[in-house]
């Protein structure tokens, strides 16, 4: 277990550097800067130039490379090029909006998914199996954003919950909204985004956990389990479920990792100022170090996330340490 | 075999519901006694219903199939009841080794705690007694007790079919039935295997239905052996004279066509294959491929008949009638 956890730990280092290079790498690779982008009257070639030696984009890549490294280490991310405000405050009031509504619409996918998936695994074949089955497939091939256009246009006018933004704006104008009526607030603007978010990730878990449970309750091993005498219940239970974890928590792995990452068009449907949003207006605006700050933290949190999952995997099979 | 016998099939019948509407009679009425101690071979060429006609016995079979015959466990009907009466005999009374057994143990548990899974549920002993019980269990199959708390990925493909024996034995069975539970073993695995069946009966008065396509494992395993076809039995007997006196043509062929190493005669295969059973056949099913045909054989269907104690045969040679 030990050689195993330090394995795993190790090569998520190692992809750490390798994506911290890429980052860097990739941005350099790109057409065209932040100075590029500029659109005045006054810029000149000259006024462009100035721009980049201010910026530090005509000193040699090594040396930028060097700089952005010491950044990182430092927790140091540069500042926008736009605001010229750290990267690390504005991400950091990107997250704070964006973890809450994806966390909220993940949990509500992975819970009614994985139900949904072990009902219909065990009722396999019969008229809840297969409207559980053709309901997930809607959600799971539907496009997010026609999806997040359907409830904002149908289903937020029947259920009266804000359509767009982070917060009523006149909700403390005069200074006097209890915490509680301000947290209410944030909650109702909240629930669209995440039900979008988890109606499309709750068709990807009922279909991978059914497939995972069917595989799994076909094995001899249950079979075994029926004929000494298990309710089947306990079987799905006890032998189904636990078996077909593997690929379920893989999945959760996976798509917690993203938490962080947001999603674009959600957040840009439902004008929900995360970190989805932002990285659309970086990209707008060629504010390359918000984008990298922006990719290093997504790319630190799926690796980090994949790694819990891989410390998680020898304790829910003890074949994975030994093979 | 004097003695009540542990268990009597009496005219069981197979159904499967198939997904055209039809149906597919997998098992067509096939009875036999089998008395403690006992062991009697099943075998029959791949499809012809051995599994089948075992896993109704056990009430094990997928909801699409219907089952009628009657079961009798010492004296007791126990099929009539569905799931009610099959359950609480299930594992304590008749309990299975599973064709690829190998796989019987789910890979995310200890194999001990899957032994005492059984005995925990039919209340055969808990805790500290099952923990004894399971060491003494896996001594029985020549497996050390203190293995219980290992996974069965750590065991070998033998000694993880030696555990199901292990297993299947927790609760004390009367009657054991084995779905070839030697295939994908190499021979040394094998005889082991097939010598520890052999001796608990022998120690524990254990019934034994061994269903297998193997001719010569029968011949050096069972004391009875029934050979079915079409799921039916076209005859059963003991192995001695099933061998030596062979009353269905197809008991004939079956023999003629087991290779020996030591005999210089020639292999002989059966030409045909078994008739499909989604309809039901006219007269008797081996007709196409028998050698010994009579005229009635193609409208009639032959019945079966007991011609000496403990000796039956589906056939209408030598049948008055």
């Amino acid at each position: 277990m030990g050689r195993y956890a330090a394995k795993r730990i190790g090569f998520a280092l190692i992809t750490v550097l390798v994506a911290i290079t890429l980052n860097f790498v990739l941005f350099r690779a790109l057409p065209g800067d932040a100075v590029s982008a500029l659109r005045c009257k006054a810029c000149t070639a000259a006024f462009r130039a100035a721009q980049r030696h201010d910026l530090g984009l005509d000193r040699p890549l090594v040396t930028q490379y060097g700089l952005y490294l010491k950044g990182i280490a430092s927790g140091d991310l540069g500042s926008s090029l736009r605001t010229e405000a750290p990267v690390r405050g504005a991400i950091w009031e990107a997250i704070k909006n964006t973890v809450p509504m994806v966390t909220l619409g993940t949990v509500f996918s992975i819970v009614f998914g994985i139900i949904a998936g072990v009902i219909s695994a065990w009722r396999r074949g019969t008229f809840v199996d297969k409207i559980t089955q053709q309901t997930a497939l809607a959600f799971y091939s539907m496009p997010t954003q026609w999806l997040a256009l359907l409830i904002v246009l149908f289903v937020a006018g029947a259920v009266g919950l804000p359509t767009s933004g982070l917060a009523d704006p006149s909700i403390d104008i005069l200074g006097d909204a209890s915490t509680w009526s301000i947290l209410v607030d944030r909650f109702q603007h909240m629930v669209l985004p995440s039900l979008t978010l988890g109606l499309v990730l709750y068709g990807d878990y009922s279909l991978i956990v059914r497939s995972a449970m069917l595989e799994t309750l076909g094995e001899d091993y249950v079979l075994t389990a029926r004929a000494k005498g298990l309710s089947s219940w306990r079987i799905v239970w006890r032998h189904g479920l636990r078996n077909a974890l593997l690929p379920i928590v893989t999945l959760v792995a996976l798509s917690l990792g993203f938490v962080i990452g947001g999603t674009y068009t959600i957040e840009f449907i439902f004008s929900y100022p995360g970190i989805g949003y932002a990285t659309v207006e970086a990209i707008d605006q060629r504010d390359y170090p918000i984008l990298q700050g922006i990719f290093l933290l997504v790319t630190f949190s799926v690796i980090g996330f994949n790694l819990i999952a891989d410390l998680l995997y020898p304790k829910l099979d003890p074949r994975v340490v030994s093979s | 075999m004097s003695g009540a016998p542990v268990i009597s099939v009496e005219d069981l019948h197979v159904w499967f519901d198939l997904a055209d509407g039809g149906e597919l009679h997998a098992v067509r009425g096939i009875s036999f006694d089998l008395h403690p101690g006992e062991r009697l071979g099943l075998v029959g060429e791949s499809g012809c219903g051995k599994t089948t006609a075992i896993l109704a016995l056990m009430g094990l079979l997928p909801a699409s199939a219907s089952v009628r015959g009657r079961v009798l466990l010492e004296g007791s009907e126990i099929m009539a009841g569905g799931e009610d009466t099959i359950s609480p005999h299930r594992w304590k009374d008749v309990a299975m080794v599973f064709q690829g057994a190998m796989n019987a143990f789910n890979p995310v548990q200890r194999v001990g705690k899957q032994i005492a899974e059984a005995m925990e549920l039919h209340g055969t002993a808990t805790g500290r007694s099952a923990r004894l019980r399971v060491a003494e269990l896996l001594e029985l199959v020549g497996i050390a007790g203190e293995r219980q708390d290992r996974f069965p990925h750590e065991f070998s493909g033998g000694m993880r079919q030696r555990a199901a024996i292990a297993m299947a034995l927790a609760c004390d069975p009367k009657v054991l039935l084995a779905d070839e539970p030697t295939t994908a073993l190499d021979v040394m695995v094998q005889a082991q295997i097939l010598e520890l069946l052999v001796s608990l009966t022998r120690d524990l008065g254990l019934a034994l239905i061994l269903i297998t396509h193997d001719l010569p494992l029968i011949a050096q395993v069972c004391d009875r052996a029934a050979v079915m076809y079409a799921g039916e039995i076209a005859e059963i007997g003991t192995v001695h004279d099933l061998y030596a006196d062979p009353r269905h043509p197809y008991t004939r062929l079956l023999f003629a066509a087991t290779p020996d190493i030591y005999g210089d005669d020639l292999v002989v295969s059966i030409p045909g294959s078994p008739p499909r059973l989604d309809h039901e056949p006219v007269g008797c099913p081996f007709r196409p491929r028998c050698d010994a045909f009579l005229e009635r054989c193609d409208t009639v269907a032959p019945r079966f008949r007991t011609v000496a104690p403990g000796r039956s045969v589906t056939c209408h040679n030598g049948d008055p009638a």
